[in-house]
């Protein structure tokens, strides 16, 4: 368990390092990830405890939006005269978007498969 | 004075501005509510309605609201839980990872897919807030809102419109899509696991993929690659896109 989270805290870190100095339009984050992957790919295989680390995370990647979702929940009575506006435009707007990618891929993968 | 050697039990009111001193309050509420979120899902077995998330996000905000903690004060202490989102994004690498062999015969229907989806993302959005009235301000805050919310934010910053504003419809995007997305895939008949966690993560990003994972561990990985993916396309093409329409 400690050992991945070591491994991924440094690639975290080598993300952070390489964003602010050399590719501020990437998050450090993404960067590590990529990293990560690529470093995966060259040792084909996933040791035991990163495997436990990634998956505890994956499982709770939702408990970690918490803190800055309830600034948002707070922000929310500041956009009053809008708000008809914007609830529709972000509801349609996934719904769509949704739609849209599901329905690409269905076409996609069935024309592919021919 | 010192508040330790008060015999007998010590009043409630000094626990309380020990405990909001420190970050203990704002953690255990944080977590509490999230583990109440999380019984309340599992009973209701795991229908979307019942977002764990949601029900943690509400939960606190109606308990710092009535016990009057700012939320600049709240954040203070949660910000532990907060900062581990950086690490858990680079985590996803493993899932993703696992994923890959699969993936491979797919990347053009999945990048074709993103593409339209992310298209549609920003153009439905923009359109219908304008349609609705809402000032130019708002709209600039609906551009980069399906991409994961620290890229979005960033995103938001090299194309000059709000990164609050950004931040906020990017979580709510996350929260509807999660919620969303089961009536919506079932209503266009997607029934692979790859297909519809791919979907969700375009739209949805990481609440997105969160629910994709407690659903499906294949809809999760697809999830989370589509997230990284419009991550990454998304800061790379949205500042670009951008500037060639004047925005």
């Amino acid at each position: 368990m400690i050992s991945g989270l070591v491994q991924i805290l440094l690639f975290q870190g080598l993300g952070e390092l390489i964003t602010h100095f050399l590719l501020p339009l990437i998050p450090g984050p993404v960067i590590g990830l990529i990293l990560l992957l690529g470093f995966l790919a060259l040792r084909r295989s996933v040791n035991a405890s990163l495997d436990e680390v990634a998956s505890t995370f994956s499982q709770h990647f939702g408990l970690l939006f918490v803190p800055a979702a309830v600034g948002v929940v707070m922000f929310w009575p500041q956009l009053k005269a809008h708000a008809l506006a914007i609830a529709a435009a972000l509801v349609v707007s996934v719904v769509l978007t949704i739609a849209v990618t599901a329905l690409v891929l269905k076409a996609l993968s069935r024309a592919s498969r021919k | 004075m010192n508040g330790q050697l008060t015999p007998g039990f010590p009043n409630i009111y000094e626990i309380w501005v020990y405990l909001s001193g420190s970050p203990l309050l704002a953690l255990i509420l944080t977590l509490g509510a999230y583990q109440v979120g999380v019984l309340v899902y599992e009973r209701a077995s795991r229908h979307p309605l019942a977002n764990p998330v949601l029900i943690a996000i509400v939960l606190v905000a109606v308990t710092i609201t009535l016990i009057g903690m700012p939320y600049p004060k709240y954040f203070e202490g949660a910000q532990f839980v907060h900062f581990l989102l950086g690490t858990a994004t680079v985590s996803l690498a493993v899932p993703i990872y696992k994923g890959l062999s699969a993936m491979r015969g797919r990347i053009l229907p999945l990048l074709a897919a993103l593409l339209a989806g992310g298209l549609t993302s920003i153009v439905s959005a923009v359109g219908l807030a304008r349609l609705l009235g809402a000032d130019s301000t708002i709209v600039g805050g609906f551009v980069a809102k399906s991409v994961t919310a620290p890229i979005a934010m960033g995103i938001a910053e090299r194309i000059g419109v709000s990164p609050t504003l950004t931040a906020v419809f990017a979580v709510s995007t996350g929260i509807l899509g999660a919620v969303l997305a089961r009536f919506v895939l079932d209503a266009v008949r997607s029934r692979e696991w790859w297909q519809r966690g791919f979907a969700i993560g375009v739209a949805a990003h990481g609440l997105g993929t969160s629910r994709a994972f407690s659903v499906n561990a294949e809809a999760g990985a697809y999830s989370s690659l589509a997230m990284g993916l419009h991550g990454v396309l998304g800061a790379v093409l949205i500042p670009v896109g951008a500037r060639l329409l004047g925005l």
